[in-house]
């Protein structure tokens, strides 16, 4: 059994700009209603860095900095642990068409390209000098990155930054992953008791367990979405929630990870 | 750390397919690169291909991963007995206690870049036979391998580019030591694709001859496809995991700090987890990858920690392997530990004198107790990992 504190949150997508509407969506005292996202513009990229980066940079490093604002832990103490199904998406998309033309890459599009970029700019702006995982598992990726950064704290005595973040993908790829609005989940964990001014999590790897419904506020267009796995996670700390309550979050398709709120 | 045996290995490159070729390659120091051939991506540069790979029949079961990079996974993992012992570990542990970490760069991107050369020219779909999430998502190797291997545990993708396949076994060993399983299948699979060839190319970072690592007329990488596969397991091997180092630069996207800070940091984690002073380190193989950034930011770091311990590029060999450079990297150097041989460069024609650490350019037979294989990645990502023999 893995147990962490859930020193701070922070959430991005459309009709919850932050973790307090999250929250209270979460705890059903406000009723979901979609907004389109304003332009996402991290206060910690320099605009030059900001022109540089993709959507997808942005988007990870804006909801980290939300998480960030909200604890007294500091950015550079962290280790990091990034997932994304695909975190590439319009860089990809951009590349490959390309690649079937001019083949004439540009080298910052390149750059950009690797899974890692968004966990590669945020150390870079925040002076993050630690261990930066940047892991995928296809629609499992936020189970899957939340089990590596938990098992991080608990093994290495580290408070953890595990951010997961899906990108709108671009047409013909949308086709095969039809991931269409943003979704970002950043967390900041902890092995201190005393940090967990959201609540403590116990995890546990369950085999054969089938990952909670889908909750009925949610869009059907984010089940496309591996961040959206999350929100069940989160109901755990939202309001009104309490000690035992709990979430499935998938794995695999034979395996879940188990988060009790403790 | 408590080390962790390795229990089984293979590794397959240009430079070998499976361990023996590979040994041998890298004793008698032939190179597995040769001038491109790829009639899909002609450009005037050397790389490290696996043809044998190329005909590769995947499993009616696993039809809809067919792709490049799992045909490179199936025909390295059917090397050296590692399908075997990793059964046998399945029978002494459970399907579900046993998981898969592996690292990649590209994934099957190939199969995606395809298709968009065969997009509708009314609609701009793509292909119906295309299959991303099987065939490009940067998963869909693991959950291949994973099948294939008919393991049930725990397992996920890292990506961090080029130190993508070190840095499973950070998080293997993390996993093994608070008992969430009891033994874990790492390793990393990149295979050739127009992205990095033409993307490597755009920040002329490709030499136009065959890669010369640490050379005065050094002119830049040559790209690689390889896989590679270790079964790490509680207790003590013939061979072992003593430790690792996981750090960030934080200093650029795609060039390194230029003293190695980062680089430095990683080599004095791993030692510190092993316990272990610079000196007990008999060789380290270096990441090399013929850039005259990156090898004048390791040589520092990597002198500045070693002094006069020898240390050798084996990226002339077999080629940069993106992000199976961790594993073929790690497969090497326990394969100098296991048959006692120090790697020798022999692209390298001569040594550039701005070079601060020992490079060891010719090989020779040498008894080696602990080595260390660096790997780094863009991003500023940094990993070192540390191998030894049984303590006797």
């Amino acid at each position: 059994m893995i147990r962490v504190a859930v020193a701070s949150a922070g959430v991005i997508a459309p009709g919850m700009p932050d973790w307090a509407a999250a929250r209270a969506v979460l705890g059903s005292t406000r009723v979901f209603e979609s907004q389109p996202l304003a332009d996402i513009a991290p206060a910690s990229l320099a605009p030059a860095e900001r022109r540089r980066s993709s959507p997808t940079v942005r988007l990870a490093i804006a909801v980290a900095e939300q998480a960030l604002d909200s604890t007294a832990l500091q950015a550079h103490e962290m280790a990091l642990v990034f997932s994304s199904a695909e975190a590439a998406g319009l860089i990809t998309h951009q590349l490959c068409e390309v690649l079937a033309g001019s083949r004439e890459v540009s080298p910052t599009q390149f750059h950009n390209s690797v899974h890692n970029a968004p966990s590669g700019y945020y150390s870079i702006a925040m002076n993050a000098k630690g261990s930066a995982a940047s892991i995928c598992r296809g629609p499992w990726s936020f189970g899957a990155g939340l089990l590596a950064a938990t098992a991080q704290v608990v093994a290495d005595e580290v408070p953890v930054l595990f951010v997961c973040y899906d990108s709108p993908l671009p047409a013909p790829l949308s086709d095969s992953m039809p991931v269409l609005e943003a979704t970002a989940i950043a967390l900041v964990l902890s092995p201190r008791a005393q940090d967990a001014a959201l609540g403590s999590w116990e995890v546990a790897v369950l085999p054969a367990l089938a990952p909670d419904p889908w909750p009925a506020w949610m869009p059907p267009l984010w089940h496309a979405n591996a961040a959206a796995r999350g929100f069940a996670a989160l109901a755990t700390l939202a309001a009104g929630a309490s000690a035992g309550a709990a979430a499935t979050v998938p794995l695999s398709d034979d395996l879940a990870l188990r988060v009790t709120r403790c | 750390m408590t080390p962790l045996a390795i229990r089984s290995y293979t590794t397959t490159s240009a430079a070998g397919t499976g361990k023996e070729a590979t040994a041998a390659a890298l004793r008698e120091g032939r190179s597995g690169l040769a001038p491109n051939d790829l009639p899909w991506a002609p450009l005037p540069c050397w790389i490290g291909r696996v043809a044998a790979c190329e005909p590769v029949k995947i499993p009616a079961a696993f039809a809809a991963y067919d792709c490049r990079n799992n045909r490179l996974a199936l025909f390295a993992l059917e090397q050296d007995g590692f399908v075997a012992a990793v059964s046998a570990a399945r029978r002494r542990h459970g399907a579900d206690r046993i998981g898969v970490f592996l690292g990649t760069s590209t994934s099957g991107i190939l199969s995606t870049e395809l298709a968009y050369q065969q997009r509708d020219p009314v609609t701009g779909g793509l292909p119906e036979a295309f299959l991303y999430d099987t065939t490009h998502n940067l998963d869909a190797t693991t959950e291949f391998v994973r099948g294939v291997l008919g393991l049930k545990g725990p397992a996920m993708t890292l990506s961090t580019a080029c130190s993508s396949s070190a840095k499973v076994f950070a998080l293997a060993e993390r996993f093994i030591r608070l008992g969430l399983i009891d033994a874990a299948v790492v390793g990393g699979v990149d295979s050739l694709c127009h992205t990095t060839l033409y993307g490597f190319s755009a920040l002329q970072l490709v030499a136009p001859d065959i890669c010369r690592p640490f050379d005065p007329g050094r002119r830049g990488l040559s790209i690689g496809e390889a896989a590679g596969f270790a079964l790490l397991e509680r207790g003590e091997g013939a061979v072992n995991l003593l430790g690792y180092g996981e750090t960030s630069d934080a200093h650029h996207m795609s060039t390194p700090h230029p003293e190695g800070d980062g680089a430095r940091r990683a080599m004095l984690e791993a030692l510190g987890r092993a316990g272990l002073a610079p000196r007990a380190i008999d060789y380290v193989n270096l990441h090399g990858t013929a850039t005259p950034a990156n090898d004048r930011a390791e040589g520092r770091a990597v002198h500045g920690v070693f002094g006069a311990t020898p240390c050798s590029s084996t990226k002339g060999i077999t080629g940069h392997t993106l992000g199976a450079a961790g594993i073929t990297e790690a497969a090497i150097a326990i394969l100098s530990l296991e048959q006692g041989f120090l790697p020798g460069m022999p692209t390298t024609r001569e040594v550039d004198p701005e070079t601060q650490c020992a490079i060891a350019l010719h090989g020779e037979a040498r008894f080696l107790e602990r080595v260390m294989s660096n790997s780094f990645g863009f991003g500023g990502s940094n990993c070192a990992l540390v191998f030894g023999r049984a303590a006797r």
